[in-house]
């Protein structure tokens, strides 16, 4: 059994503001991009982190203000594993593990939390499936017991998966009609990624879904969810030893899976401006989605990349949500910001106007916002003010108990392991005006993808 | 009466007889299984559900009370180790203090409180709230308007600042007023689709018909109300410091939270404010069955529900486990007769809103329309039973379980918390109520939730139904039927089938 145990010690409190001092700031961005990491911050919880014989990896990280367990599982498999012609089965899956396994019924697992009153929940992804839930604190052997029976024996067999495909079918047709840009969205995406296994839908393809067999899906649950495939956090009110003797217990003797085979990665494909239109799109009104691919998120171009999403587009003194929003009121929607799919990243927008002049204005008004960006360099006040709200989403993404299991189990997977976990939210703080102006050369000058959608 | 620290003892000991027979268990199945364990043949564990061990106590922080000089309450919620702090201005005064011929105004007040100061424009207001990390809502209930201030801790001294000059120094510009009443206005017009909002709507001017808290049903039309004037004269009569409290909750001191908020705050001067509590909304007594047109609704929303007299604060308790054993959640009465069992609805739970005096049961259903006469029916016995049979003691039991294991969850989201916070403190309530939530719930016995079954007028609800008329009204045959626009404005009645 391999232990590591990460205890991140207090330090001493960030000045309120660093390294404010333009000239300074210029200086230093001759000799490098990032500013020297600031003091850092401690997490407000203890993390310990073990691996059990048969790989399961697992995260404990006490918490007691308040009676209640977090327990996340998760699965390094998503929609890019699916084979081609069998989309949708990593979606699939994860509407049977709730359907019952050898010891617990059909929808028992949600019986069994919801009747003592906790809160559970699941999300497929490009590259990963987590199941979470909420409990008070007395009943983590009981989920313990109901994740461990679902990793271990899920029951799936051809009346469920009937059941389920035509579930997904339906799902995707109303997906069809509540969205009027969710075929726009799919094409956008083929664009921008390299590969059918990057750009199709985690809800999958409708012939896709029709053909899967029990049989599909059971090769692709006994491959994937195997403890050496999983990571299982604890988060909030238990003791350390008791956590560990239940993990133990449940966990130890699943067997592990078979190797997990490399997922063969892709690069961005290099290219020029892509311009492609729409025309005569049912939808209400047109818009255009606009799209860049960026460096993976391992570089360390990614820090600045994320404070760059936060001045353009995260919160209403953002430049692009000012402008568009705000005073020009040339967009009547804005959506957008970084998206990871495994090891590739893109900065994706989605802008709705009601007219097409009103259109072809937010448009401009995107160009030249990016422009600015890379010809200028960015106020002390502005930056610091993207960075204030970068660190408040940061904080709140682990300020609940299963928010925080969540993005321990995300962080092990993207990185795998949880080293640096503490400092992590310092490498962004230390983002430097002439970082920005980098950066956003380095990305934002060629290579757009842009898809206009002209409505009947 | 039981303690709860016996109860605790109660459970600790019952525990340990658990823990002997799961150990008895567990020596048996290595018995069985032999020390070597084979994954084919289970191990015994797996076969049952474990027993939980005893429940912990929830600790909640003590709220600290003090009044500055200018009567202006604060108090503070000390929360260690928490990056992002909350702040909390309640006024005393909410939407049924709006003028008679003017609803919305308490909102629209509320609503332009952020938009600027006298030298400080709104995108102004906004970069400085967003440099803190922070965000700002403002809500307005029927007695009091909460704003939520939001912002990471480093920020407090900047937090009171801009907050003080929004309250001392407004500015009520033309253009933002304008801003404010056209969102308002294009909030509620997006909202006129909505069965939830319509219904909800609907039902509270029913119930609420000439009562101060029929304003907070406003709709869309409330933009004629709307004006400088109106703004100004609610200003100046209710923002006062005698009329409000300021709560913080974070790492600091009440010592230390007044020496700050008196700094910003103590040229807030107070003045004569009415904040004598308005009498309880009459119940309704007779049952009536409102229909509201919807012609493309595939299906039927339903919303049944009357006011409740509070007779003290603690009857929160047992007809919070009354709503729990009726429509709490997908294990209560409701969806287990009209969903699992019958097949009529999609849903069907029922929820309370607290006032003052009083309270809002409200149930909310969606059903197949081809049912909805048989749902209502369903719906009406199952509120009749609960106000004339007692509950079951395993029933209320699970009732009380899940509301235990429910309520620290809720109140882990900050929104949740500041919301219940805000209406402990608005309506005086008083921490224990919350500190002592566990042992409160406990205490509760099925002679209880009886008692306030029989004072809550279940046999004669408003039902609002939201739908297609056309199919509707053939099925409803056997009813009066009164139908409403989606404004809550009565337009005709169907007399057993026939037009009236």
């Amino acid at each position: 059994m391999i232990i590591t145990s990460v205890l991140i010690k207090s330090s001493p409190k960030l000045p309120r503001k660093g390294f404010h001092v333009l000239g300074c700031v210029l200086l230093g961005a001759l000799l490098c991009l990032e500013a020297p990491a600031q003091e850092e911050k401690p997490f407000p919880f203890d993390i310990m982190t073990y691996e059990l014989e048969n790989g399961l990896r697992v995260i404990l990280a006490e918490d007691y203000s308040l009676p209640l367990v977090s327990v996340a599982v998760a699965y390094n498999v998503g929609s890019i594993n699916e084979q081609p012609n069998k989309t949708g089965i990593a979606y699939m899956l994860e509407n049977l593990m709730f359907q019952g396994s050898k010891n617990i019924g059909h929808m028992q697992h949600i019986n069994f939390i919801q009747k003592i009153g906790g809160n559970l929940n699941a999300v497929t992804e490009e590259d990963k499936t987590i199941y979470y839930q909420t409990v008070p604190s007395n009943q983590l052997a009981l989920v313990l017991w109901l994740e461990s029976d679902r990793m271990m024996s899920l029951d799936i067999n051809a009346q469920k998966v009937a059941r389920t495909q035509n579930s997904l079918i339906r799902e995707i047709q109303r997906r069809k009609i509540s969205d009027a840009y969710f075929d726009s969205t799919l094409h956008f995406d083929r664009l921008l990624y390299p590969n059918e296994a990057y750009s199709h839908p985690i809800i999958g393809a409708e012939e896709d879904l029709r053909e899967l067999t029990s049989k599909d899906v059971k090769n692709f649950y006994s491959l994937y969810y195997a403890p050496n495939n999983a990571v299982l956090c604890v988060t909030g009110n238990f003791q350390k030893s008791k956590a560990r003797n239940l993990v133990k217990k449940y966990f130890s003797t699943i067997p592990r899976g078979p190797s997990i085979p490399e997922l063969p990665l892709t690069d961005h494909k290099d290219s020029d401006d892509t311009v492609k239109t729409l025309e005569n799109y049912t939808a209400q009104s047109p818009a255009f989605h606009l799209g860049y691919r960026i460096s993976s998120p391992e570089s360390t171009d990614f820090y600045t990349l994320t404070i760059i999403e936060y001045i353009l587009l995260r919160g209403r003194s953002s430049r692009l949500y000012e402008k568009l929003m705000l005073k020009d009121f040339t967009a009547r929607q804005l959506n957008g910001g970084i998206e990871t799919r495994k090891n590739l990243a893109t900065f994706k927008l989605f802008v709705r106007s009601n007219t097409e002049t009103m259109m072809e204005r937010s448009q401009k008004t995107v160009f030249s916002e990016l422009n600015d960006l890379r010809s200028d360099l960015i106020d002390e006040d502005e930056l610091e003010r993207a960075k204030s709200m970068f660190k408040r989403d940061y904080i709140n993404r682990y300020a609940k108990l299963a928010d925080r299991a969540i993005f321990l189990v995300e962080t092990y997977l993207a990185k795998g392991s949880l080293d640096g976990i503490a400092t992590e939210m310092q490498r962004y703080i230390a983002v430097t005006p002439s970082a920005v102006i980098g950066i956003a050369n380095r990305y934002f000058y060629k290579g757009r993808i842009l898809l206009n959608i002209k409505i009947k | 009466m039981i303690r709860h620290t016996e109860i605790h003892g109660v459970i600790s000991r019952l525990s340990l007889l658990r823990s002997i027979c799961v150990a008895c268990l567990l020596f048996l199945s290595f018995v069985q299984n032999g020390a070597g364990h084979a994954y084919s043949d289970q191990e015994r564990f797996r076969k049952e559900p474990p027993y939980p061990d005893p429940l912990l106590e929830l600790r909640l922080p003590q709220i600290e009370t003090a009044t500055l000089s200018n009567d202006l309450r604060l108090s503070v919620l000390r929360r260690q180790r928490q990056p992002v702090m909350q702040l909390l201005l309640i006024i005393g005064t909410g939407e049924s203090a709006s003028p008679e011929n003017a609803p919305g105004i308490a909102t629209f007040t509320a609503n332009m409180l952020n938009r600027g100061a006298v030298g400080l424009s709104f995108s102004k207001v906004i970069e400085s709230i967003e440099a803190m990390g922070g965000n700002f809502t403002a809500t307005t209930y029927p007695d009091y308007s909460v704003f939520s201030f939001s912002f990471l801790e480093d920020y407090l001294e900047e937090a009171l600042n801009i907050l003080s000059r929004m309250i001392l120094q407004p500015a009520f510009q033309r253009v933002e007023m304008d801003n404010v009443i056209r969102t308002m206005y294009f909030d509620l017009v997006n909202k006129n689709d909505s069965p939830d909002v319509i219904g909800k709507r609907v039902l509270r001017k029913i119930l609420f018909k000439d009562h101060p808290y029929s304003k907070i049903a406003f709709d869309e039309t409330v933009r004629r109300n709307l004006d400088r004037r109106g703004l100004v004269d609610f200003f100046k009569k209710h923002y006062h410091p005698n009329n409000a409290e300021i709560v913080l909750i974070g790492d600091l001191s009440l010592q230390i939270a007044a020496r700050k908020v008196s700094r910003y705050f103590n040229t807030w001067t107070s003045q004569d404010v009415n904040r004598n509590a308005l009498p309880p909304p009459k119940p309704n007594q007779e049952l009536k069955i409102c229909l509201v047109d919807l012609p493309d609704a595939k299906d039927a929303r339903v919303y049944i529900g009357n006011t409740i007299v509070l007779r003290n604060p603690n009857d929160y308790f047992p007809l919070t486990v009354l709503n729990q054993v009726i429509g709490g959640s997908a294990h209560s009465r409701l969806f287990m007769n009209l969903r699992e069992s019958k097949g009529y609805a999609y849903w069907a739970f029922s929820s309370l809103e607290f006032f003052k005096t009083s309270a809002l049961f409200t149930i909310s259903e969606r059903v197949r329309p081809e049912v909805i006469s048989e749902s209502i029916r369903e719906s009406l016995r199952e509120m009749q039973k609960i106000s004339t049979s007692i509950v079951p003691s395993h029933e209320l039991e699970q009732a009380k379980s899940f509301l235990i294991g429910h309520f620290p969850l809720e109140i882990e989201d900050s929104v949740n918390f500041l919301d219940k916070l805000s209406a402990l403190r608005a309506y005086d309530l008083g921490d224990t109520q919350w500190r002592q939530y566990y042992k409160n719930l406990m205490l509760i016995n099925a002679e209880n939730v009886f008692d306030v079954a029989k004072n809550a007028f279940f046999n004669t609800p408003v039902i609002v139904i939201i739908g297609a008329i056309q199919i509707l009204s053939e099925r409803l045959n056997d009813y009066e039927l009164n139908v409403y626009d989606r404004s809550g404005k009565l337009q005709y009645t169907i007399n057993k089938g026939a037009l009236e």
